[in-house]
């Protein structure tokens, strides 16, 4: 499929990754929501939208091990940024049962290689930062209007934004990961 | 320069979003209500009361309906009926109420981790009816759903099937009673990765990772400003 998508004008492929992100992630969540089939849909659901990935080259996506220190250390500071919030208002640590703590390390990190990785990177292609940014921001958006009560659409989309920023300011796909999974382990 | 901009300018639109709904940035692992307390933890925050809720079961040819019943505002507690799940001699209806318990018994041996419930109702049950019950995600996972005639004790466990959704536990039982989620107290809580324990530590979290960032952020900078130094000056002397 990666070698049809290569094929294709940059702005449909974009449009195509787009809405397979999409898909990937509305039924995630419709399959999430049915009896015993939370973990699995979120393992599975992570393990699609990094396949999404697959075909792009990894200094496309971001990733790569130069200046790797200071990507961990960009991605600590996602961390504590998006937690702020969180720890300002309640002080509390919600606790992850140990299976949904995985399935939250895997989702997080799929959604990382898909929104901020291959979309990212195709949007890019198609109509430069701009696009990435304020495309990747949107569909992240869109793609959280099932899972989410609409009161929390706001701060996902910030959270999306900042992502997307920083993915753009520092070429990198490590600290958005690093910052998605601490976030995503604490609340 | 303007990309640094632009990455503060985007924390504090985050700040700014995240503030108005609590916790912030949420990716849905969680219950999206809070959990209703009878007796909130310290780290629950703000807490509305648990409602109370009443369903009236329909009889029909001698054999009552399937039917759920749960609280009205908050469903912490759900309990369901098979088809002639009662006792329903001489009844067109059965009405079962099921009440929060306005106090929180802590019996010995067990850590209740949800509200205590009475499920009463108008007829005997004849078949088990499923009961399921939803928990916090800001106390550890229960391993049993226990029972008492009266709340008082003395509680047995009735045993927790595999759970359907997260944060919700399911069992069944053949009687009405008091209904509350918990696990043994001597054991260790079961089956959870506590990533802070509540209290005060998402700050203390916070704090960390800000120091991490401090600490390692800043030998890191300034080696990569010398070789970037290094770099210019050797290429001053080619």
């Amino acid at each position: 499929m990666s070698l049809v998508l290569k094929r294709t004008h940059p702005g449909v492929r974009a449009a195509l990754v787009g809405a397979l992100v999409l898909c990937i992630e509305w039924a995630r969540t419709s399959i999430q929501s049915q009896p015993h089939m939370a973990i699995a849909a979120l393992i599975a659901g992570g393990a699609v939208l990094g396949a999404v990935a697959l075909g792009t080259p990894a200094d496309r996506l971001g990733l790569g091990t130069s200046r790797l220190g200071l990507r961990i250390v960009g991605g600590l500071a996602i961390g504590a940024v998006l937690l702020l919030p969180g720890a300002v208002r309640s002080g509390a640590v919600p606790i992850l049962p140990a299976g949904l703590a995985v399935a939250a390390v895997a989702v997080s990190i799929g959604e990382e290689l898909a929104f901020r990785g291959a979309l990212y990177a195709a949007l890019d292609e198609a109509g430069g930062a701009p696009l990435a940014i304020i495309g990747s921001t949107l569909v992240w958006t869109a793609a959280h209007v099932l899972s989410h009560p609409p009161a929390f659409l706001g701060a996902v989309a910030a959270a999306g934004l900042l992502l997307a920023l920083w993915r753009w300011a520092c070429r990198d796909l490590v600290a958005p990961i690093i910052g998605h999974v601490i976030a995503d382990l604490a609340l | 320069m303007k990309r640094a901009a632009l990455l503060a300018a985007a924390v504090i639109a985050y700040m700014i979003a995240a503030w108005m709904v609590a916790p912030g940035f949420y990716d849905g692992f969680g219950p999206v209500q809070p959990y209703s307390w009878t007796c909130p933890p310290p780290q629950a925050g703000s807490n509305t009361r648990p409602s109370s809720g009443h369903a009236v079961i329909k009889v029909i040819g001698g054999v009552s309906d399937a039917a759920d019943a749960y609280p009205n505002l908050d469903a912490q507690i759900v309990i369901g009926f098979l088809p002639g799940a009662f006792d329903a001699t001489g009844k067109t209806t059965i009405s079962v109420d099921i009440t929060p318990l306005p106090t929180c018994p802590q019996p010995a041996g067990i850590r209740f981790v949800t509200n205590v419930y009475e499920i009463a109702a108008s007829a005997p049950l004849v078949k088990p009816a499923n009961l399921v019950l939803l928990y916090s995600n800001l106390e550890p996972a229960p391993a049993d759903v226990y029972f008492a005639s009266d709340p008082g004790g003395p509680w047995k466990s009735i045993g927790a099937a595999q759970q359907a959704q997260p944060y919700t536990i399911d069992t069944s039982t053949k009687s009405f009673g008091y209904f509350a989620a918990g696990y043994p107290s001597a054991s260790p809580p079961p089956g959870a990765v506590n990533v802070g324990g509540g209290g005060s530590t998402l700050p203390i979290i916070v704090a960390v990772l800000i120091a991490l960032v401090v600490v390692a952020g800043l030998p890191l900078a300034i080696l990569r400003r010398r070789r970037s130094h290094d770099e210019v000056e050797s290429e001053d002397e080619v």
